[in-house]
């Protein structure tokens, strides 16, 4: 069931983004809103990782993650919202917020036994 | 008919996420030391128990949404974040306590220290989880968990004086050292409402592909299972009661506790207490290192699931990995099992209030559970513990300082 409106805060921030296969892809760690001359404001795009997350804790703890480290999700690849999550129309294996999840699989995961792709 | 297995595989599971190295550690306590004047801390656990997994399952059923997961999304990550960090770090106690009482049931049969078991043991828990779906470990731990019966079994073959036995489930003051009582009393209450049950039992619902059809499957289960878990809690503290209380012996190490059903099994007591324990704590060990990486996955929307491939969800299978390893280590490093188990059963009741205030503000919760949101009564029962929890947050790290030794 898609929404047609929610709250922003309460439903939007912190909710969990899927790709369109509906996998888990993070979630919206901060929302970005435009204000307009005269009209409504309306959102330009969700920030996804940790760097967001820090400077929502504690501001200056953003400066230590790394650059770079934070991901643009701008509102053209949303492609619904329900009451579960906020799909986007991508693949999130080739997004920035599967970056570690790439680097363990191929560094970590791959060496231990029965952690090859192909164990299926 | 699919339901009515669930509901049975359910009852089992709960009674083996019930029954853990805690409750060993509590109840041998408060039954050798006090027989049965704490019999009441355990009924009350129990009661506000069966409220909470009740919460936790109908919540997941009906939200589609496991309590982590939920907690962030509409608490808000400033909220959760203090908690979570705080709860994973409580996890990381209880499992390194499950790992210490794999590791002294291995001590009770072998005499080999027990340090020198734990990293085997943690090889074990983690090749368990790395290599099964999520049906085989909850089936497989919950039948061979049946073997704590035996403590109720012990309990009845020992004719306890059921007059003290049912006044020990009212209240009453100690008549002698009161720090010791109120540390117990508290450890007994923090080793029931283990905070790793509730976010386990959500996203087990979750796994389960419960939806709201399930909301009185999950009740019964509740319901059921906790009591049965509770019995054997309760058994447990009996037999203490009768075997270690009368003859004056304290329990300040597992091996004192290990002869409380010598009495009862005189040849296999010993081995049955090690079987008993060793298998309670491997099943609570695979439920609270699923229930941290459950946490922290959800926690930051990660891809997860026990059912999936480690390949495929690599950083929710490497959050169990890093956590079964590094919990070994302080066991690895000869903390006692026993100390250790009865520090974090008062660290759980000190960190409730994280558990059970976001449950008063999610069960209330209109746009999620519709009509099967909390009526007055759960809330009232939701408002009491979390009270309970405050106080117990404030008395237990002192009454673990003062009365714990």
């Amino acid at each position: 069931m898609a929404l047609h409106q929610f709250d922003l805060i309460r439903d939007i921030l912190d909710k969990q983004l899927v790709d369109k296969d509906e996998k888990q892809m993070g979630r919206i760690d901060g929302v970005v809103i435009e204000l307009r001359d005269g009209q409504p404001p309306r959102v330009d795009h969700f920030e996804l990782g940790f760097t967001v997350l820090a400077k929502r804790v504690y501001p200056r703890a953003a400066a230590w993650t790394r650059r770079g480290a934070r991901q643009h999700v701008p509102w053209d690849e949303v492609h619904e919202v329900t009451q579960h999550h906020v799909k986007l129309d991508v693949d999130a294996e080739k997004t920035p917020a599967f970056d570690w999840e790439r680097w363990l699989r191929k560094h970590i995961v791959s060496k231990l036994p029965g952690g090859k792709e192909k164990d299926e | 008919m699919k339901k009515a297995t669930q509901l049975a595989l359910g009852i089992l599971t709960s009674v083996g996420g019930f029954f853990d190295v805690g409750n060993i550690a509590t109840s041998a306590q408060a039954g050798a030391s006090f027989r049965f004047q704490l019999i009441w801390a355990l009924v009350l656990a129990t009661i506000l128990v069966i409220f909470l997994v009740e919460m936790s399952g109908r919540f997941a059923a009906v939200s589609q949404k496991a309590l982590p997961d939920a907690i962030r999304e509409h608490l808000g990550f400033g909220f959760w974040f203090i908690p979570f960090i705080i709860l994973t770090l409580t996890h990381l106690l209880i499992l390194g306590a499950e790992i210490g009482g794999i590791s002294f049931a291995l001590q009770l049969v072998t005499g080999i220290k027990y340090s020198w078991f734990a990293m085997p043991v943690a090889l074990l828990v983690w090749l368990f989880l790395w290599r099964s779906k999520f049906n085989t470990i909850e089936n497989s731990t919950s039948l061979l968990g049946l073997i704590t019966l035996c403590f109720v079994v012990a309990a009845i073959a020992h004719h306890p004086p059921l007059r003290e036995v049912a006044a020990g489930a009212l209240p009453s003051l100690p008549t002698r050292d009161p720090a010791k009582y109120w540390f117990i009393a508290v450890s007994l209450l923090g080793s029931v409402l283990a905070p790793y049950l509730f976010y386990f039992y959500s996203s087990g619902a979750i796994e389960d592909k419960w939806d709201e059809t399930y909301v009185g499957v999950n009740r019964a289960i509740a319901f059921i299972g906790m009591s049965f878990g509770a019995l054997i809690a309760l058994g447990a503290l009996v037999v203490s009661g009768v075997v270690l209380g009368s003859r004056g012996i304290e329990v300040d190490d597992y091996q004192q506790a290990a002869l409380m059903l010598t009495r009862a099994f005189p040849y296999w007591g010993f081995v049955l207490f090690a079987a008993a324990m060793g298998i309670a704590c491997l099943g609570a060990a695979l439920e609270v290192s699923l229930s941290m990486a459950y946490a922290t996955a959800q926690t930051f929307g990660w891809n997860w699931g026990e059912d999936l491939k480690p390949s495929k969800d690599a950083r929710f299978s490497l959050v169990y990995t890093a956590a079964i390893f590094l919990s070994a280590l302080i066991i690895a490093f000869g903390v006692d099992p026993l100390k250790l188990t009865l520090l974090t059963m008062a660290i759980n009741a000190a960190v409730l209030p994280f558990v059970t205030l976001p449950f008063l503000l999610l069960m209330n919760d209109e746009k999620l559970l519709h009509k099967q949101k909390n009526g007055w009564f759960s809330n009232a029962v939701v408002v009491f513990v979390t009270l309970l929890s405050l106080v117990l947050a404030v008395v237990s790290i002192p009454l673990a300082v003062a009365g714990g030794s």
